[in-house]
């Protein structure tokens, strides 16, 4: 085999990995678009019905009667309040883990202390546990301290392992950064808190908004741990889905599906334009 | 003065991380090793008293008055450490040659092509198995296309198998794979590969003498971030397992939420734990091996 050759056949195998990758996603955008309500593998004609559906707008025909308009319209409603709900648990749980992980950060790498490297250590554990054992030792927990499922308990479960991710990007930040000008503000007269915030935190911040992204992109993404902690009254939108899903596959889900996708392609290419502005 | 200063700043920074995951990470894994000698109350819950069996029953020593062995339990775990293996090892012959090419490209290109790698993980990964769930449906594209090109004469059944249940986890993975082997591979001593070529050995030797070893770091970290979740999954035997894809992970959470039996679903969350505790201190001491002959 000439160099040549194994050259296009290792090209040819990256195309079939990216077709791997991309092709579902973009299946369900089509079907997402196909008017055909009883099987949607078989292209009708162009729809944005679904789309309409989802937020209440599409006036169904007099087919799917008055009962069906009514129960149409209440799992309308609940997936609305599921995208409440994730949003409202993101927002809280990226600032508490971005708080408490970049505080983590700065202790371990601008403190010298004996427990260091056992910080350094554990904080890895939250994220390599298994969702589902952190998920069933939540539920455990708060239902033996008698503490109801709330939206509360799904945000102090995300944050259990959050802190060390925001803590993880941050560190990372931190880790390239001089200490030289901390040191020369300190011997200029500032105090540890003025250096804080004036030397090292205006340093840190595409860091910390990297470890604040990342939180909340994986708080709405959460399935697992969100599952068992939310209580019935609380559903996030992955969780909607997964319960959607269970009870058989309707083309709405196709519509938040293509919805969901579009708003990570959007986080993510907000994520990389940081970055690419970080390097400026 | 000015120590003490320090060390109160220190503990301003230190003490919300000790405190939360003190509270809400240790105390819980703590409880769930308790509850798993503990024995089940009649209708959920537990009564506080010693109970081995919920072990027993998985391994064996099940007196079979209070808790009956069942071997099927230790079939589900070993059946779960080989859709791991084997997640680890399909994800690894996927992304290492991509890697590859991928490193190979000019720099726009290789930040583009990473960019692709990377934005699957930033969607919804219940939306990605559900594509998944619309593919292999027995009406699904995968069996509409067969059967219209005349390759198939009746739908495979392929939803609801082991073999959806490793393809859905492979694709879930797939990224988390990528990145470490990528950075092993964009570390390449270059120089040395070709220096191997020249001194005459064949491309197969200097692929297992020079290009094997150097990215063996990559290759073990990739191995264990697949492995660790793919064990303890639950969510992808779910949507695409069926009851022949049944892991370990849907056992934990029929006990839990179904059966209510949170002793016994302790104990088998203990024994996940153990498997990534195993591998954690496999993967640390293999790490440092390899660090230590660099």
């Amino acid at each position: 085999m000439t160099p040549r050759v194994a050259q296009m056949g290792l090209g040819a195998f990256a195309a079939l990995f990216f077709l791997f990758i991309y092709a579902p996603l973009l299946l369900i955008v089509a079907y997402s678009f196909n008017s055909n309500p009883v099987n949607m593998m078989i292209w009708d004609h162009f729809t944005l019905e679904w789309y309409t559906g989802l937020f209440g707008l599409s006036e169904r025909g007099p087919e799917i009667g008055d009962q069906n308009r009514a129960l149409y319209l209440e799992s309308t409603d609940q997936m609305l309040k599921a995208l409440r709900t994730s949003l409202t648990v993101a927002a809280f749980t990226t600032t508490i883990a971005t708080l408490v992980g970049t505080a983590t950060a700065i202790a371990l790498n601008r403190f010298r202390f004996r427990a260091r490297p056992f910080y350094s250590g554990f904080l890895l554990l939250p994220m390599m546990m298994p969702d589902i054992v952190l998920g069933i030792g939540l539920l455990i927990f708060f239902v033996t301290i008698g503490m109801n499922l709330s939206m509360l308990t799904i945000v102090i479960g995300h944050c259990t392992f959050l802190i060390s991710y925001v803590f993880i990007i941050v560190q990372a930040r931190i880790a390239g950064i001089d200490p030289a000008l901390e040191e020369a503000s300190a011997d200029l007269g500032a105090s540890e808190w003025v250096t804080l915030r004036k030397v090292l935190l205006p340093q840190l911040a595409p860091g910390i908004l990297g470890g604040a992204l990342l939180a909340f992109v994986i708080s709405m993404d959460d399935l697992v741990i969100t599952y068992f902690i939310s209580g019935t009254e609380n559903t996030t939108l992955p969780v909607f889905i997964f319960g959607m899903i269970r009870r058989g596959v309707k083309p709405e889900i196709n519509a938040i599906a293509t919805l969901m996708i579009l708003a990570s392609v959007i986080v993510a290419g907000l994520g990389l334009w940081l970055r690419s502005r970080k390097a400026d | 003065m000015a120590l003490r200063r320090q060390s109160l700043v220190l503990s301003a920074l230190l003490a919300p991380v000790t405190i939360f995951l003190g509270i809400f990470f240790l105390v819980p894994l703590g409880i769930i090793a308790v509850y798993s000698v503990l024995s089940p109350g009649l209708y959920g819950g537990v009564e506080w008293s010693f109970y081995h069996w919920n072990y027993g029953r998985i391994f064996g020593w099940a007196d079979g008055i209070e808790e009956v062995f069942e071997p099927v339990y230790l079939k589900i775990l070993l059946r779960s450490l080989g859709f791991g293996a084997l997640t680890v090892i399909l994800c690894l012959m996927l992304c290492y040659p991509v890697a590859f090419w991928v490193a190979r490209l000019p720099e726009r290109a290789r930040l583009f092509f990473l960019f692709l790698v990377a934005l699957p993980f930033f969607s919804s990964l219940i939306v990605r198995l559900y594509a998944w769930l619309l593919i292999l449906k027995p009406s699904g594209i995968l069996n509409e296309t067969l059967l219209a090109l005349g390759l198939i004469r009746a739908p495979l059944e392929i939803l609801f198998t082991p073999a959806a249940v490793v393809l859905g986890m492979v694709y879930v993975m797939v990224p988390f794979m990528f990145l470490p082997l990528y950075a092993a591979i964009d570390n390449l001593d270059r120089e040395m590969v070709e220096a191997s070529m020249d001194l005459g050995a064949s491309r197969r030797q200097t692929f297992f003498k020079v290009v094997l070893p150097q990215t063996l770091p990559g290759i073990i970290g990739g191995a264990v971030i697949v492995f660790i979740p793919s064990v303890g999954n639950f969510v992808v035997p779910d949507v695409l397992g069926g009851a022949k894809g049944l892991m370990v992970g849907n056992l934990v959470e029929q006990q839990f939420l179904s059966a209510r039996n949170w002793p016994f679903g302790s104990a088998l969350s203990m024994l996940i734990m153990a498997v990534v505790l195993v591998v954690l201190l496999v993967a640390t001491a293999r790490a440092r091996k390899a660090g230590g002959q660099a």
